[in-house]
């Protein structure tokens, strides 16, 4: 579906020198300094498939989804969506890909969203029925109505990512890429592009590839994540399975026994040695665990044994600590490689 | 998919699109009275300097008052026609590029040529040249007793379409300079006040800068060799209007190809 093999993308940056005397330098002598923004990365992304495109700042993941929509020519080795090199046939590729760029808008900045609408339904030869239906879904799902006649420069953010959201999917694409769209500040949007999302899955099979800092629309939008740190694919699977990766859990409790909160700490510290607890407000436990040395299991029979539980539930990991420590554990591993060399 | 439904296809877009680029004078009625306020100023400010001169003299290099304003008029035909299609192309030279903006018209089913230049169609200045022009040219043409013949009726519509291809050329190759140079807008710009210099007879410049708008920036032959031969008969320098257009469009779209694939290497 989407392939990548060895991409490579570099960048000349021109050397600037500081002062007046080094910008005339500049002017005439052409020293550039070669940028490396995506390095040798392959990937493949099934068909259908919701995946957030997930690496750490500056690892090329925009450069990388211009090369995905045409808009780049890798330096080195190709991509493929649906067997087509986008760079070679832009307009090919166009026609089965959406886009956003949540920085950038690809609508017309002076003109109205249903005015957009319109000269997108020209561009793309958007047949009758299939508009006629998209246009029903956003009215439904996107409030698109309410935008009404407004230019789209007068629009709010969050105004023009619906819009912009809606653009990319009008002419049902096979593939939608949607780099750091902003929707996570607004919970109905989210909602709606989630319900967008599944519908436009269920009903075409659409694949998606998000690219994205929040991780909340990550995991409103995705089922499945490609992380990629330097070049490498550290993790290609579910989200849950990335969550499950998990080295540290946590378990927070409620309880009747008529004990101090930090006794109640004690108790859990001593029991469970290696386990951080703390408490949490509302008199809640929160107890940390290393999931390498226990098991869910475990700290709950202990739980259960020792206190008189009111309430006991285990939150999902955060996203973040997981990328934080598989980028972590990445890194600790090449310094090693550094002083073993 | 054949060459014909392509450009089959490029014309029903062009119409729809024209009709968008109709419907936004409607919708910034204020910004097109400005407009085309500022721009009879200017003509007229124009016309009533070249009024004044020919109080003084009754020949200007060989030129009488009526025949400058014929070129004045036939200037604004295809300055006109070029207007109303290529205005974009000021957007590129100023800040597409810049703001990293032009990378939308890389993502749709259309050349990005005609997807950058779709978004300004049919720009109000443009009829507002073509009528001007028209009107001068209709005026100063009666008071000349113009007697064309019909090779000449037949191609002065072609000499100010080819007129409009070397404008357009011009800009577009001033403006892709910006895949460069992130911005090219006071380039673009010098290049639009050289082509100022050709409402006038080209007789009243010094040699070098008759030579440089006949041959390097082809302005020469939007107005002033036209005007020549449907003036006078003499064909002169006009067997090469369509070499010249030929070359021009030909050199502007290379460098704009070329700036498309320069475009992605600078990381913006």
């Amino acid at each position: 579906m989407i392939v990548a093999h060895e991409l490579v993308k570099e960048f000349k940056i021109p050397e600037r020198r500081p002062g007046l005397a080094g910008s005339l330098a500049t002017l005439f002598t052409r020293r550039h300094r070669v940028v490396r923004a995506v390095d040798g990365v392959s990937f493949e992304i099934p068909a259908g498939s919701r995946t957030a495109y997930i690496g750490a700042n500056g690892a090329g993941k925009s450069t990388t989804i211009k090369m995905l929509t045409g808009i780049t020519t890798p330096t080195a080795g190709y991509c493929r969506v649906r067997g087509i090199e986008p760079y070679r046939h832009r307009q090919r590729n166009a026609r089965s890909i959406g886009v956003v760029f949540g920085q950038r808008s690809q609508l017309w900045w002076d003109l109205s969203v249903p005015d957009s609408f319109r000269i997108l339904r020209r561009i793309y030869d958007i047949p009758d029925p299939v508009y006629r239906r998209n246009l029903a879904l956003y009215r439904d799902l996107l409030d698109i109505d309410a935008l009404g006649t407004t230019p789209v420069r007068q629009l709010s953010l969050g105004q023009r990512m619906r819009a912009e959201i809606a653009a990319s999917l009008l002419h049902d694409p096979a593939v939608v890429f949607w780099d750091e769209p902003t929707i996570g500040l607004d919970m109905v949007l989210k909602e709606a592009v989630r319900e967008l999302v599944n519908h436009a899955h269920r009903e075409l099979g659409t694949t998606v590839v998000l690219t994205s800092h929040d991780i909340a629309d990550i995991a409103a939008i995705c089922d499945s994540a490609l992380v990629v740190d330097r070049g490498r694919v550290v993790h290609q699977g579910s989200i849950q399975d990335l969550l499950r990766s998990a080295d540290r859990r946590a378990v927070l409790f409620d309880h009747r026994d008529p004990i101090a909160p930090d006794a109640a700490c004690a108790i859990v510290e001593q029991g469970l040695p290696g386990v951080r607890a703390t408490v949490v407000d509302g008199g809640r436990v929160h107890v940390d665990y290393p999931a390498t040395e226990f098991t869910s299991r475990r700290v709950l029979a202990f739980l259960l044994e020792r206190f008189d539980l009111a309430d006991c539930y285990a939150p999902e990991p955060d996203l973040e600590d997981v990328l934080r420590q598989i980028y972590g554990q990445r890194r600790d591993a090449a310094l090693r490689e550094v002083d073993a060399a | 998919m054949s060459a014909w439904s392509t450009a089959a296809r490029y014309a029903r877009l062009s119409w729809f699109l024209g009709g968008v680029g109709l419907h936004r004078l409607t919708a910034y009625r204020l910004d097109f009275l400005l407009g085309a306020g500022a721009f009879l100023v200017r003509v007229g400010v124009q016309t009533a300097v070249v009024g004044l001169v020919f109080r003084q003299v009754p020949v200007v290099g060989g030129w009488s008052y009526h025949e400058v304003v014929f070129l004045l008029g036939f200037s604004l035909l295809p300055r006109g026609l070029d207007h109303l299609f290529t205005d974009q192309l000021w957007e590129l030279s100023r800040k597409l590029v810049q703001r990293g903006e032009f990378y939308r018209h890389l993502v749709r089913p259309v050349s990005p040529l005609f997807s950058l230049l779709s978004e300004r169609f049919l720009h109000p200045d443009g009829f507002g040249e073509l009528i001007v022009g028209a009107a001068l040219v209709g005026w100063s043409g009666s008071h000349l007793d113009l007697d064309l013949t019909a090779t000449q009726w037949a191609l002065a519509p072609l000499f100010v379409l080819c007129g409009a291809l070397i404008h357009s050329a011009v800009k577009l190759l001033f403006a892709s300079l910006s895949f460069w140079t992130v911005t090219s807008l006071p380039a673009m710009y010098a290049a639009n006040q050289v082509s100022e210099f050709t409402s006038y007879p080209l007789d009243i410049y010094h040699p070098t800068l008759r030579a440089l708008l006949t041959w390097v920036l082809p302005f020469a032959f939007t107005s002033y060799v036209p005007c020549t031969y449907l003036l006078t008969g003499d064909t002169g320098l006009v067997v090469w209007l369509p070499v010249v257009t030929a070359g021009a469009v030909a050199l502007a779209l290379a460098v704009w190809r070329r700036g498309l694939t320069i475009h992605d290497t600078t990381g913006s």
